[in-house]
C-alpha cells in the first residue's frame, strides 16, 4: 500500500512537471518535427513515382518516415527524462527521497512511470498533425503505437537514469545527449529501410534498441516493416526489463558519498 | 532505560585519508535542543548525514529514535525530519504539491493528508503562496516550507542542517522564533548545525563544540561559558621593545590572568574579575616600558569557548565568505 503511494507520489511529481515546463515541452518536440519537415519536404519531393515508392516497402516517404519521428520523440524525451535524475541530486531533490522511509525500488519506478507518460505524451503530440500530411498512415495504429512508445519510453529512462547514477557532475549533461541520441536516431532505420544494407552494417542496427520500436510501430502504422513485429515486441520488453532492474538496482544503492 | 534521543558512541568517517568524523561520542536527550557548533568543514554536515542513514560511518554506532541507523535504517527515516542545509524541495513544484508528495511518501493519505497539508502551510505562514512555484519563494520561505514539511510526519527527532545559511539577519531571526515554537510546543527533540554562535547561543539547550572532526567541549552554553571562569581581557598593544610572549609570561607571573592567547597584534587573557586585572595589566606595562593602545574585556562567549578549546577564533566571516561563494556557483547552475 505504501508501495503504491511512492509509485503514485513520484509519478505525480513527474507529470506536474511536465506539464509546467512549458520550454522543455517545446524543446523536445522542435527536433522531431524539423527532422520530419527537412528530411521529409526533400526526400519526399525527390522520391515520387512507383519505383520510388517499391524502396519503402510500397508507401510514400512521408508515411514511411513519421513512425520512426513518433519515435525518435519518444526516446528523446524519455532518455532526456531519465538523465535529469542528475538535476535531483544536484537540486537536492534526491535527498528528500533517500531520507524518506519509502522504499526506493518503488520511488523510481513511480519516476520512470511518469516520465514515460509525459514522453508517449510527446509522441502523440507529435503524430496527431502526421496524419494529416502521410497518406499512407493507419488510424487504427494509433493506441498499438502508443503502447510499445510506452514500452520504448520506460527502456530509454531506465538507461537514462543509469547513466546519471553513473555520472558525477551535471556538465557532461550535453555531451552524452549529442554522444547518445544522435548516432541511435540515424542508425534505427527512422530515416531509410535498412533491408539493402550489407549485412555487416545491419549489426550495428540490430544492437541499437530504437531500431526495433521505429520497426514496430512502422508496422502498426501503415502495415510495412523490416523484421518481425513479434521479435520486435520481445526485444523491446525484454530490454525494458533489464534496464529497469538496473536502474533500481542503482539507485538502491545510492547514498551520497 | 529510557531511550535517547540521539546516542553516538565513537563515529568516525574517513573519506579517502580525510578523517571528517574522528571518533565522536555525544547523547541527545528527549526533548532537547542540541546544537554541533563548529566551523565549515569541521564535520558537522557528515555527523548528521550519518544519522539520517543516507551516509555509512568507517566505524562506530549511532541510535536515533532508538534504532541503530546502520541495521534498521527504515524505523530510523520513519521517526525523523530532516532539513538539509541545501534546498531539498522541487523548485517546479508549488508549496502546496511539494507537501503533497512528501506526505505520500510518508503514507498519509485521504483527509488526513490534507489537513496535514492545511496546517504545516499555516504553520509556514505560506498559506496565500500555496499555489505559487516554490522558485519564486524566497530563500525564507523555501526553509519556512522545508521546516514545516519535516514536522508533516509528526517525527521524534527533528535535524537542521545550517537553518539559517545564507539567509538575512531578518529572516534568520523568523526562523528562530520558529524553532523556538517547536520546543515551547513539545515532543520533538532537535538536533542542529550552525556555525553562528549567537545561533547556538540564543536556540539551544546543549551545544557540542567540534573541530577538525572531534568534540572539544560540550554542555549548556552557560556552563560552557563559565568553564573558562571570569572575563576575557584584550590587550592591544603598539609600542614595545620586547615580545608579546615575554610581556603575557610575566602577567600571568604576577598571577594577574589565568592564560593567554596571541591573537595577533593583541592578547586575550583568561582572568577572573577584569576589574581587578586592568590596573595590574598596566602596572606591568609601565615597568616593562610597553604601551598599551587599546584595552578591553568581555564576559566570555561561545566564540570565546571555541577560541578556548581550538586556539582558532571561529568568524563567521570565513564561514559567509565560503557560503557566498558555493551559493554563487549553484545560482550560476539553476541558470
Amino acid at each position: 500500500m505504501n508501495e503504491a503511494r511512492i509509485l503514485y507520489a513520484m509519478a505525480y511529481r513527474q507529470l506536474k512537471r511536465y506539464f509546467r515546463a512549458k520550454s522543455r515541452l517545446l524543446g523536445t518536440l522542435i527536433n522531431p518535427l524539423v527532422f520530419f519537415l527537412f528530411f521529409g519536404m526533400g526526400w519526399s519531393a525527390t522520391l515520387r513515382g512507383s519505383m520510388a515508392r517499391q524502396l519503402f516497402g510500397g508507401i510514400d516517404y512521408l508515411s514511411f518516415l513519421a513512425p520512426g519521428i513518433v519515435m525518435m520523440a519518444i526516446f528523446t524525451a524519455s532518455l532526456v527524462g531519465g538523465i535529469s535524475v542528475i538535476w535531483d541530486r544536484e537540486f537536492g531533490f534526491l535527498k528528500e527521497v533517500l531520507v524518506a522511509p519509502a522504499s526506493r525500488a518503488y520511488a523510481i519506478l513511480g519516476r520512470a512511470l511518469g516520465d514515460s507518460l509525459t514522453s508517449v505524451l510527446q509522441g502523440l503530440i507529435i503524430l496527431i498533425p502526421l496524419y494529416f500530411v502521410a497518406p499512407a498512415l493507419k488510424l487504427e495504429g494509433l493506441v498499438p503505437t502508443l503502447v510499445v512508445g510506452f514500452v520504448t519510453a520506460l527502456t530509454f529512462n531506465s538507461l537514462g537514469i543509469a547513466i546519471a547514477s553513473k555520472m558525477r557532475s551535471p556538465e557532461g549533461f550535453q555531451l552524452i545527449m549529442s554522444l547518445v541520441t544522435l548516432p541511435l536516431i540515424f542508425l534505427s532505420g527512422a530515416f531509410y529501410p535498412i533491408d539493402n544494407l550489407p549485412q555487416y552494417a545491419k549489426v550495428i542496427f540490430y544492437i541499437n534498441p530504437l531500431t526495433f520500436a521505429v520497426d514496430s510501430s512502422r508496422y502498426l502504422l501503415t502495415g510495412k516493416s523490416s523484421l518481425n513485429l513479434i521479435l520486435d515486441l520481445i526485444v523491446l520488453l525484454s530490454l525494458s526489463l533489464i534496464f529497469l532492474i538496473i536502474s533500481i538496482r542503482i539507485f538502491k544503492e545510492s547514498t551520497i558519498d | 532505560m529510557v531511550k535517547k534521543a540521539i546516542s553516538v558512541r565513537g563515529l568516525t568517517k574517513r573519506f579517502g585519508d580525510l578523517v571528517a568524523v574522528d571518533g565522536i561520542s555525544f547523547d541527545v536527550e528527549n526533548g532537547e535542543i542540541f546544537g554541533f557548533l563548529g566551523p565549515n568543514g569541521a564535520g558537522k554536515t557528515t555527523t548528521i548525514n550519518i544519522l539520517v542513514t543516507i551516509m555509512k560511518p568507517t566505524s562506530g554506532e549511532a541510535f536515533v529514535a532508538g534504532y541503530n541507523v546502520l541495521e534498521d535504517p527504515v524505523k530510523v527515516r520513519e521517526r525523523i525530519g530532516v532539513v538539509f542545509q541545501d534546498n531539498t524541495v522541487d523548485r517546479n513544484l508549488t508549496g502546496w504539491e511539494n507537501l503533497y508528495i512528501h506526505g505520500l511518501i510518508y503514507g498519509l493519505k485521504g483527509e488526513e493528508l490534507r489537513r496535514k497539508i492545511e496546517e504545516s502551510l499555516e504553520f509556514a505562514e505560506l498559506t496565500k503562496f500555496r499555489d505559487v512555484p516554490v522558485k519564486n519563494y524566497s530563500g525564507g520561505m523555501v526553509r519556512r516550507l522545508e521546516i514545516a514539511r519535516a514536522l508533516m510526519h509528526k517525527p521524534e527527532v527533528l535535524f537542521l542542517d545550517e537553518p539559517t545559511i545564507g539567509l538575512d539577519p531578518h529572516t534568520r531571526a523568523r526562523i528562530w522564533e520558529y524553532i523556538r515554537r517547536l520546543r515551547e510546543e513539545g515532543g520533538v527533540t532537535i538536533f542542529m548545525t550552525t556555525h553562528y554562535m549567537d545561533e547556538a547561543e540564543k536556540l539551544c539547550d546543549r551545544v557540542a563544540i567540534i573541530d577538525h572532526g572531534k568534540i572539544v567541549a560540550i554542555g549548556s552554553p552557560d556552563e560552557l561559558k563559565s568553564n573558562l571562569g571570569g572575563d576575557i581581557l584584550y590587550v592591544k598593544v603598539s609600542d614595545r621593545t620586547i615580545s608579546l610572549k615575554e610581556f603575557a609570561e610575566e602577567i600571568l607571573e604576577e598571577g594577574t590572568a589565568l592564560s593567554y592567547k596571541l591573537l595577533g597584534d593583541t592578547l586575550a587573557f583568561k582572568v577572573r574579575s577584569a576589574s581587578k586585572a586592568i590596573p595590574l595589566v598596566f602596572r606591568v606595562a609601565d615597568s616593562m616600558n610597553v604601551t598599551i593602545e587599546e584595552i578591553k574585556y568581555a564576559q566570555p562567549s561561545l566564540g570565546d569557548v571555541f577560541l578556548h578549546y581550538t586556539g582558532r577564533e571561529l568568524r563567521d566571516e570565513e564561514g559567509d565568505w565560503k557560503e557566498m561563494a558555493r551559493m554563487r556557483i549553484a545560482v550560476r547552475r539553476r541558470r
